[in-house]
């Protein structure tokens, strides 16, 4: 089990995004988010007999759900932009209104000069999307077959579509299995099948969200080439992942989003650098007393504790403003009672310590 | 950056024509549709023949109360002419009204609503394949008949027949489509096709004559598009009915034809809007 136990956290309540301008003068916009909101309405739960619901006014009022929260940014030509987050942070909500499958309750966007609420047909023909999970395309289907579907879904002419069909299995290493139904294909082809449907109209702008979940680490490896390689044509991404390595590889920006909001962005240079004066002491401990945690997070430079239950060994990682000044402190306590001290590190900070220090928990949470 | 989408009215028509091949592709790698095609047609109005069998008595005599209220003797054409509209029916309500909900099980509706084809499109496209399929289904229907009863199903004026089905099928379809709008809203198909299908068996005279319906029965029966079309297709084929004759039953048949797809678009156009503000596209 992993905890974060805070001593400091900053309110979401009014976030201060961070940007350094970067890109802002140089291309062109394409994605332009301005206010997005988008609020869902919920019943809440009633464990009341079925008798009693069905009666005149017996269901609860509907209440609401705030999943997305004004969020603003803006993405330039070429660029890859990230947003990162934990699940339900609202990143998949905001890729649904982008690619107009959502309607926004408030805000407005646009996706290539195209706002996705009044043109939303043209919006989708400037955009390609990958969205979560491997099933959307069809498994009885053959990839190449799928891909001719979705050709002609968009509008592409006939022949056109026959050459750009073959050019994409090519690229994407399909070709050889390219008359084989889907359902025979590894996950990893079945997201690069899945990519090839979006880069099919040509679109100056992808939305990815979550390509590599679920995918092993090669087939994870070797996508996140191709973004990179797609990226270079000049298009124009939104990648959403949970994976703060994944963001912090491919994106130009990022944008951390948490409960809705956006709550930092900018170049994951620039977001480490902000919690610079931060160390991140990590220790792995045999035989450690848990309630020492209360007592770690108290010490004056500690600014939090992230442990994680282990048998036998727990790990610690703590962000402190002074490493050096709080390491023999910490060695002494532990030893106190009864732990040993296995291994030791101070370590830079990471995005995932960034988003530890903005909103006091951890990204898997 | 240049996109490949070039829209117009032969692109939106080669979109609709890709849904039905992709259906048909589907269908096709699915070997079971080979039992039901074979199978169904036979098996389905069996019961009711062999039920009425029974009532008419060994000596038959129960069948001239029968011809008295259906206005001909021959019963097994009669429950089957009923019992292959009702199939029809029942198979596009398990077919075009579970295509949506069957796409969004599959996580590929979504996928396809992300193209900028119009959607109403793609309910064409999969009513299109259902529609070519089915067709298929009543062939092989007609066919069985005749080789396993030695019923002709077809028969009397083979134009009226055909202009009754021409009726029909907007009827079917814009049912079929309505029905495949209110699954997507409300998640459970089972329900609503048992509620839809027993209602149509019991009110349209599927396997008996309306007559024998009590009165209140009988003025529901004329708000359901399919009881004019049995009665349509019983009349060409069992009495030989004229163009003249039929009038008064193709008249309203012509105005649900003309109706129903319309608040089939409506309701869809409706339920895609409001699945577009409540998230409920992606929900299973």
């Amino acid at each position: 089990m992993t905890t974060v136990t805070p001593t400091l956290t900053r309110s979401t309540a009014a976030p201060a995004v961070q940007t350094n301008g970067h890109h802002a003068a140089a291309s062109p916009t394409m994605v332009e988010v301005r206010d997005l909101r988008k609020v869902f309405p919920k019943r809440p739960a009633d464990t009341r007999p079925l008798w009693r619901r069905l009666l005149p006014g017996g269901r609860p009022a509907m209440e609401e759900f705030v999943a997305v929260s004004g969020v603003s940014f803006s993405i330039q030509q070429g660029e890859i932009f990230g947003l990162l987050g934990p699940n339900g942070a609202g990143k998949t909500t905001t890729i649904r209104m982008l690619s107009t499958l959502l309607e926004p309750t408030s805000g407005t966007a646009t996706i290539n000069g195209y706002d996705i609420a009044r043109q939303a047909p043209l919006v989708r023909q400037n955009l390609g999307a990958v969205l979560t999970g491997e099933r959307s395309i069809y498994w009885k289907l053959t990839g190449r077959e799928n891909l001719e579907y979705f050709a002609a879904l968009y509008h592409i002419p006939p022949q056109t579509a026959k050459q750009r069909v073959s050019e994409l299995l090519e690229r994407l290493d399909l070709a050889n299995r390219a008359d084989e139904n889907v359902e025979r294909y590894s996950s990893g082809m079945k997201q690069r099948i899945a990519i090839a449907k979006a880069l099919l109209a040509n679109p100056p702008v992808l939305l990815l969200d979550e390509p590599t979940i679920g995918l092993d680490p090669q087939s994870a490896r070797n996508l996140r080439e191709l973004i990179l390689e797609i990226k270079n044509e000049g298009r124009t991404i939104l990648l959403t992942t949970h994976y703060m390595e994944e963001a912090d590889q491919l994106s130009d920006r990022i944008g951390i989003i948490d409960q809705g909001r956006i709550i930092a962005l900018d170049t994951a240079a620039n977001l480490k650098r902000s919690i610079n004066q931060l160390d991140s002491l990590q220790l792995e401990v045999e035989n450690f007393e848990p309630s020492l945690v209360e007592t770690l997070t108290l010490m004056p430079t500690v600014e939090n504790v992230i442990s994680h239950s282990g048998e036998p060994t727990w790990s610690l990682a703590l962000h402190t403003t002074d490493s050096r000044a709080l390491l023999p402190e910490v060695i002494a306590l532990v030893g106190s009672r009864g732990g040993q001290i296995r291994a030791m590190q101070v370590a830079q900070p990471t995005l995932e310590d960034v988003f530890i220090s903005l909103t006091g928990k951890q990204l898997r949470d | 950056m240049q996109t490949l989408v070039q829209r117009s009215f032969a692109s939106e028509l080669r979109a609709i024509l890709a849904v039905a091949n992709k259906e048909w592709t589907i269908f096709r790698r699915y070997p079971t549709w080979i039992a039901a095609f074979l199978f169904w047609p036979v098996m389905f109005p069996l019961a009711a023949i062999m039920t009425a069998r029974a009532l008419g008595g060994p000596s038959g005599a129960g069948f001239g109360a029968f011809a008295q209220l259906a206005g001909t003797p021959d019963y097994v054409a009669y429950i089957a002419l009923g019992n292959t509209v009702y199939m029809w029916m029942n198979i596009t309500l398990w077919g075009v009204g579970l295509t949506l909900r069957n796409e969004q099980m599959r996580g590929t509706l979504e996928s396809n609503w992300l193209c900028p084809v119009w959607r109403i499109s793609m309910v064409v496209g999969q009513s299109l394949q259902h529609l070519a399929t089915s067709l298929v289904f009543l062939a092989i229907t007609f066919v069985e008949f005749w080789l396993v009863f030695g019923v002709q199903i077809v028969r009397g004026n083979v134009g009226l027949v055909l202009l009754v089905l021409a009726l029909l099928v907007p009827c079917i379809y814009g049912i079929g489509i309505i029905f495949g709008s209110l699954v997507l809203r409300f998640k459970e198909p089972n329900a609503m096709v048992f509620l839809v299908r027993g209602l149509v068996m019991i009110f349209c005279g599927v396997s008996y004559p309306l007559a024998v319906l009590p009165g209140w029965m009988q003025t529901v029966a004329q708000y359901i598009p399919l009881t004019y079309a049995i009665q349509g297709i019983r009349d060409i084929g069992l009495r030989g009915a004229s163009l003249a004759e039929l009038t008064p039953t193709l008249m309203p048949l012509a105005w649900f034809a003309a109706l129903l797809p319309i608040l089939g678009f409506v309701t869809f156009t409706v339920t895609e809007r409001r699945a577009r503000r409540t998230g409920a596209l992606g929900q299973y």
